[in-house]
């Protein structure tokens, strides 16, 4: 089995070889806010963190806290995308067999197990929180440091907005296939939210369960319209567009949280932008931690980077050895 | 200088630089702009003006109409006391150190800069994107009005997707 395989069985091995590190572009275990701890404005946690304001949350008596359900959805639906199931010899020899006789485009195919099942999870993962549960770091970032609400609202909004990231690059990938990718994990997104709905906040009617989720996805194409906007414009615009949907425009906005927003959206679109369509399509990419400085690549680094890159995937390509399932048509050079 | 009148000025260069923030391309229910320029006027002691310049006085209810809504049902309003405890804690009264207010002048002015857009550059690839490259161009000019779609136009959005 060689070490490029991560794409043969459905989701499995996928989901492992995700965990990966980010070489150049994530050259951020500098030490430079470790030792320095004076300049404060880094990374976006400790620009955040910096402030003197003591702004309170919005809400703090939380109306409506997201409790853990006995039977709490977990991150992965099916058995196929848990991180310890592994497909039977014979079913992965069949598949493979089934995507060579009919040529299946692997591109297309893919994009159920990468943006449906792992970029969704990422996504969700970041704002994810339980009333009675420690809050992860990424969470905490959100609703400690920012202070934001911790209701299910809130946490749509911190997903959408990491949504939002990855379909800026999804539009950067070949129209068809970048399409598809978005239309993935949109449809994952609510159909996570319905079970969500139903089994975490007990919605008990069907009624009210739709009228939520079409104010959800109003909500959705607002914030995604306007992140829009404000990224083919400027900055203010852009965190007008945070402060209106991730801030829920409250009135007294600490301007650092703000500037703290913008610092981790841009250092993550930085990320994104550097990765190839075969990387990113295949699921190689994770969001930086907001307590992580995204170093600038040097342009020397940035060709050692992309040599490596084709030199990788010219000899997955040429090598015979590699699955139909493998294969993918998608550059590897941008 | 006492701190409470560098307070003051530091809000007064705030609203100022709150000014030169673009104008919302189209109305929303909150305007950025419009809500901190009033929230920092009120720090920097300004009066705060309409559209026109006219000065908008903060008129307090009179004594009668304060009466009347209380003896109009049993809890004011039929508002609980809990969401009256409420109404009273979003507006509450900020305040400033001249610290505080110096990292929201510098942090705004980092924003409208671009600093962070400049420093992490992600060139054409992500602003013109290769699958669709006219998108933000097409949405820009929707929004200002500058091209408007015609029928033709949109049908071939909706039939080929870009």
């Amino acid at each position: 089995m060689s070490i490029n395989r991560f794409t043969s069985s459905p989701l499995p091995a996928l989901l492992k070889k995700a965990s990966f590190s980010y070489r150049g572009a994530y050259l951020h275990q500098t030490n430079v806010f470790t030792q320095n701890k004076g300049a404060a404005s880094d990374s976006p946690e400790l620009l955040a963190k910096s402030s003197h304001l003591n702004s309170k949350p919005l809400d703090i008596s939380k109306k409506a806290p997201v409790k853990t359900a006995q039977n709490k959805i977990p991150l992965a639906h099916s058995k196929y995308e848990s991180s310890k199931y592994e497909l039977p010899k014979w079913k992965e020899a069949l598949g493979e067999l089934v995507i060579r006789t009919f040529r299946l485009d692997m591109d297309r195919v893919r994009a159920g197990p990468v943006a449906g099942s792992y970029y969704y999870k990422i996504c969700k993962e970041q704002g994810l929180q339980y009333e009675d549960e420690p809050l992860s770091e990424t969470a905490k970032y959100f609703y400690e440091d920012l202070k934001l609400p911790r209701t299910f609202s809130q946490w749509f909004q911190i997903t959408i907005l990491h949504e939002w990231m990855l379909f800026v690059r999804m539009r950067a990938m070949p129209f068809k296939y970048g399409r598809n990718y978005q239309q993935k994990l949109v449809d994952r997104t609510f159909s996570d939210i319905e079970l969500r709905l139903f089994e975490e906040m007990k919605v008990n009617s069907g009624r009210i369960a739709d009228q939520y989720l079409k104010d959800f996805n109003t909500q959705l194409r607002g914030a995604i319209f306007a992140y829009d906007e404000g990224f083919a414009t400027d900055d203010a615009t852009l965190a007008t567009a945070v402060w209106r949907n991730l801030f829920g425009g409250r009135k007294n906005i600490d301007m650092l949280h703000l500037e703290s927003v913008m610092r981790y959206i841009h250092s993550q679109l930085y990320v994104l932008s550097r990765l190839s369509d075969r990387e990113f399509s295949t699921g190689k990419f994770k969001f930086v931690p907001p307590g992580v400085k995204v170093e600038k690549l040097t342009p020397k680094q940035e060709e050692e980077l992309k040599a490596k890159t084709v030199a990788k995937y010219k000899a997955l390509d040429k090598d015979p050895r590699t699955l139909p399932s493998e294969r993918s048509k998608l550059s590897y050079t941008n | 200088m006492s701190s409470s009148q560098a307070v003051k000025d530091t809000a007064k260069k705030l609203v100022n630089l709150l000014e030169k923030c673009p104008k919302d391309r189209i109305p929303h229910l909150v305007s950025f702009k419009d809500v901190q320029m009033a929230r920092f006027r009120r720090v920097a002691g300004l009066p705060n003006v309409d559209d026109k310049g006219k000065s908008i006085k903060e008129r307090k209810p009179s004594l009668d109409e304060i009466k009347s809504i209380i003896n109009r049902t049993s809890g004011p309003l039929g508002l609980s006391k809990e969401m009256l405890a409420k109404i009273q804690n979003k507006v509450v009264d900020e305040k400033f150190t001249e610290e505080s207010i110096n990292e929201q002048v510098r942090a705004l002015s980092t924003i409208m800069s671009n600093k962070f857009r400049n420093y992490y550059d992600v060139g054409d690839k992500l602003y013109k994107p290769a699958g669709n490259p006219y998108y933000y161009q097409r949405l820009i000019d929707a929004v200002d009005g500058k091209k408007k779609e015609n029928f033709f136009t949109a049908m071939r959005t909706v039939i080929f997707g870009k």
